[in-house]
């Protein structure tokens, strides 16, 4: 009964908008209910947050307006998510206030036309995705209180199909890659029917052309009337989506421009940064490519292979794929910690491996213990004296270092893990591997929401640890790590992955193709 | 443990962390001086509120409950219980639950006390033999919860009806004890669980000594840039001066000595070496690693099965070793002789998640909590009140030690 005047009521808007998309598709962005109404206007007014007396947020005044793509941009820490949260109700403000269609309101998040995509996505790993769905929605039943669990796997089967996965409903939101899962979050919310939609860094995990397509349904949505605010750290990706480009430094707003004046260069000038693109790559420097430290031979895991790969010490060999490509188990092979299903892993004897998880919200960090032993944990043995106890003043010397080289924020150690913003966990988590130092850094996306300047950092690092002798496995579903700092490249497909070519020796049609 | 003031947490004021950093970036003094001042008070809560309780009992009840012979007598009589706390909160550090603890002190409790008096072993070898039984016990949870992956409770629970029912059937349902003219339990043994069994005063000094100047060697090590080596060496001087005062006078330092039971110095070994090994050791640290996300602690190559059995293999010789106090203490095994303790336990493991609001499991705040307790329930019965009712205390304060320790340290945290 139900469904079926959703389905009519969807149809009539699927129509209406953007034509480069399917109606089958459409008719999820609007199941919930009626065409996608158009979105009431949304004042931000001097908005505060502080944390003790920490001021994250410093005075955010911002008005959005149905139509338009927002991009929110600002190095790690500025305070994007804090905004994000405190708009959403998880935190509350310290003074300001929240107009929505001009009364004010305490928070935007029980507002079903407004949507929340946060950083770590607020899926429920036990459950499937069809019950994820459910959550954000109003079940439909057969007969109160016996769910319709019919048509809610219909309705799951088109929000993925939506964002281009093919699966089961009924798969655990826990077995799917990060970036399934991202795809799965923004189904939901579309499943939900909003017509606001913030979105914290939900690209970050995306391999570019996954992303692209992720950012032209939100710009199709804005077209129909809806709201759209985007936090990234990809340039490219605001220059493409934004409409309007707001640049939020320590808490407070610097800039709000509209789109069009804007290129790269002064986008990069805004955020006071530095552009990777442009940091000098200096290969030539080292003695090139030495022993082989490890080696594939037609392996093969669950999800892909055969792959035949050899990292040498002194070289970055870069991989890139799709979401759901296995992309990310060559990297556990390598660092030994899963077996092949196929074919061997050569590990040249007494060489050290060492892993950057490809998501931090679960596998990279240790929310409850503080930053510097979430960065030490795998170096600890280098510390211990004479009576096998570990020397706590050399272990926080030795972190405090790397965390200022890495420029980790807030500084204090003995902080809790939880409390860094995104980037920062990331820092944290790829200092802990120079922390370690092994003889290969096996890195899964290492740039993953990462600010401008923290990104050139990371490369330049790496540059110094090829240079140093060090093996260097660099596993990123964004193309730009791969040509910025490995010397071989190779993409993971459905096919066989071959030893991976060297970056000068592939023809511009190859690169355009990983790109 | 944890030497930095890791206050894990509190979303509603985290900016403690934030600010007390060292070099907190660009923080107000004036603010970082509050922030200080608010998280002292948060920290102290706990120990303030107990303390706010013994001020009462002190005003109500004097003497009775302020004599120090009879406060080291309430934690002699408690031994078993903290024991069996620091057993528990190894395995809670590694993130499982083990609820066999008891059942493996009864086990050890009859064996200890029977072995020598119905099978006439030597007492040594049954004390060896039920140190071997608490690693095993330890080792066949490891094996269900690591190897097999039963849910911890349940394979706990489990093993813990297990080892009930082995130690009823070694004594056929009912008690061992020692039979009037037959054979008796050595004295030494007898010794380790009497209060009249004495540490003596001159180890507990020395370790006191030793304590003092490596803690004095730790200080001076640590001196702040502001100020010259002789005024560092001279404020450390003072304020060893000044504890030894306060200890002394008012703490009663040298009568504490005096009173101290072999049991309870075996206690605080049992907690010194496990703060060394949990706090300062790579293995303490990939310990609470496991127990803080496992898959994060395995991927960055901890070998999270082996330190989940260690954990469930150091908790049953500690188990074990409180079975074997209780054997001692009471001269004969019970069947329900440890049953009662493990309330109490778990109660002092999850006290040390407020106590230094840490937010998480400490060895010393285990042992501080668990004493703590004692003393209030003592408290009270000295006070006239029944002590049917020490369960009651026991489960409100468990209940509260947590309901505290998960608003304070979780709320909206990402899970
Ligand atoms: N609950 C909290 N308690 C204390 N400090 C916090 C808390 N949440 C965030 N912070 C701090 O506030 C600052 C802003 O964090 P926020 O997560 O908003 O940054 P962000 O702009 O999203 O950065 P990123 O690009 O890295 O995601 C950081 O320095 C962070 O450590
Ligand atoms: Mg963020």
């Amino acid at each position: 009964m139900c469904m079926a005047r959703v389905d009519r009521s969807v149809h009539k808007r699927g129509r209406a908008t953007s034509p480069q998309i399917p109606p089958e598709e459409h008719r999820l962005a609007g199941s919930a209910g009626a065409p996608l109404p158009e979105a009431r206007p949304i004042d931000i007014v001097s908005l505060h947050k502080r944390f003790g007396s920490v001021s994250v947020l410093r005075g955010i005044d911002l008005q959005l307006r149905a139509g338009e793509v927002v991009g929110l941009m600002g190095p790690n820490g500025a305070g994007k998510s804090t905004l994000l949260k405190t708009l959403s109700g998880l935190y509350s403000p310290d003074g300001g206030q929240i107009l929505l269609g001009g009364e004010p309101v305490r928070s935007l998040g029980d507002r079903p036309e407004v949507a929340f995509i946060h950083q770590d996505l607020g899926l429920i790993d036990e459950m499937s995705i069809t019950d994820n769905l459910r959550l954000a929605q109003r079940p439909s039943y057969r007969v109160w209180p016996l769910l319709d669990h019919q048509s809610e796997d219909r309705l799951a089967r088109r929000a993925l199909q939506f964002v281009g996965l093919a699966l089961r409903p009924s798969t655990k939101v826990g077995e799917l890659s990060p970036a399934e899962k991202t795809l799965v979050a923004i189904a939901r919310a579309f499943a939900r029917g909003a017509s606001t939609l913030f979105v914290d860094e939900a690209t970050s995990t995306l391999a570019t052309s996954s992303a692209r397509r992720v950012i032209e349904v939100l710009r199709s949505l804005a077209r129909a009337g809806a709201i759209v605010v985007l936090i990234t750290h990809k340039l490219s990706e605001i220059l493409e989506a934004a409409d309007r480009v707001v640049v939020l430094l320590d808490g407070q707003i610097v800039t709000d421009d509209p789109a069009a004046g804007l290129d790269r260069e002064a986008l990069v000038a805004k955020m006071r940064s530095v552009d990777s693109r442009h940091a000098p790559r200096d290969d030539g420097a080292g003695d090139g490519p030495g022993a082989e430290l490890v080696r594939f031979e037609q392996v093969r895991s669950q999800r892909c292979g055969p792959v035949t790969l050899t990292v040498r010490a002194g070289e970055a060999v870069g991989l890139t794929g799709t979401p759901g490509s296995g992309l990310h188990d060559i990297g556990l092979m390598a660092a030994g910690l899963v077996a092949p299903v196929a074919g061997k892993v050569h590990r040249a004897p007494g060489v050290r491996c060492g892993l950057v998880p490809p998501h931090r919200e679960t596998q990279g960090g240790f929310n409850d213990l503080q930053v510097r032993e979430n960065m030490s944990i795998s170096a600890l043995p280098q510390w211990r004296n004479r009576i096998g106890l570990l020397d706590g003043r050399r272990e926080s010397r030795h972190v405090a270092g790397i965390a200022a080289r890495l420029s980790v924020t807030p500084r204090s150690p003995s902080a809790p893990f939880w409390v860094l913003s995104g980037g920062n966990k990331q820092k944290a988590i790829f200092g802990r591997l120079l922390l370690q130092q092994p003889d290969v850094f096996v890195l899964c996306e290492p740039t993953r929401g990462v600010d401008v300047a923290t990104r050139a950092e990371i490369y330049s690092l790496i540059t110094q640890l090829r240079r140093d002798g060090r093996g260097v496995l660099v596993l990123s579903s964004d193309a730009e790590d791969l040509l910025a700092v490995c010397d071989r490249i190779a993409t993971v497909g459905s096919g066989p992955v071959e030893e991976p070519e060297p970056v000068g020796a592939l023809s511009t049609g190859q690169l355009e193709g990983i790109l | 443990m944890s030497s930095g003031p890791l206050t894990a947490g509190r979303r509603d004021r985290p900016a403690d962390q934030a600010s007390s950093g060292e070099d907190g970036g660009a923080v107000r003094r004036g603010g970082a001086i509050t922030a200080l001042r608010g998280r002292v008070l948060q920290e102290a809560l706990t120990v303030v509120a107990f303390m706010v309780i013994f001020a009462v009992y002190g005003g109500w009840l004097g003497g009775k409950f302020f004599n120090v012979k009879a406060l080291i007598l309430d934690v002699h009589n408690t031994v078993p219980s903290l024991l069996l706390a620091l057993a528990v909160v190894v395995t809670l550090i590694a993130g499982q639950f083990d609820l066999s603890v008891t059942g493996v002190a009864t086990c050890a409790t009859f064996l200890s006390v029977g072995l020598t008096i119905k099978q006439g072993w030597p007492e040594a070898a049954a004390v060896v033999l039920v140190l071997v039984g608490g690693v095993a016990a330890g080792l066949l949870n490891a094996l269900l919860v690591v190897g097999l992956r039963v849910n911890t409770f349940i394979a706990t629970l489990g093993t813990n009806g297990l080892f009930l029912g082995i130690s009823a059937v070694y004594s056929g349902g009912g008690q061992v004890s020692v039979p009037l003219g037959g054979r008796q339990l050595p004295g030494w043994f007898s010794t380790i669980g009497a209060f009249t069994g004495k540490c003596w005063p001159w180890l507990t000094w020395t370790v006191i000594a030793v304590a003092v100047v490596l803690g004095l060697r730790g200080a001076l090590a640590r001196r702040p840039a502001r100020l010259t080596p002789p005024v560092w060496a001279g404020l450390c001087g003072v304020a060893v001066v000044a504890a030894a005062a306060v200890a002394e006078l008012v703490l009663r330092l040298s009568e504490v000595v005096d009173n101290l039971s072999w049991a309870v110095a075996l206690l605080l070994a049992v907690a010194c070496v496990l703060w060394l090994v949990v706090g300062h050791t790579v293995f303490g640290r990939n310990l609470r690693a496991t127990g803080a996300n496992s898959t994060a602690a395995w991927l960055t190559g901890v070998r999270t099965a082996r330190v989940t059995t260690a954990a469930f293999v150091i908790g049953g010789a500690v188990s074990a070793v409180a079975g074997i106090v209780l054997g001692s203490a009471l001269g004969s095994a019970t069947p329900d002789a440890a049953g009662s303790f493990l309330l109490p336990a778990f109660a002092a493991a999850f006290l040390s998640t407020v106590l230094f609001s840490s937010g998480r499991f400490h060895v010393w705040g285990t042992v501080i909590g668990g004493v703590f307790l004692v003393w209030v329930g003592q408290g009270l019965i000295s006070g006239g009140v029944n002590f049917t009712w020490m369960d009651v205390i026991n489960g409100l304060v468990l209940i509260s030690a947590v309901a505290i320790s998960t608003t304070f340290s979780r709320k909206g945290r990402p899970t």
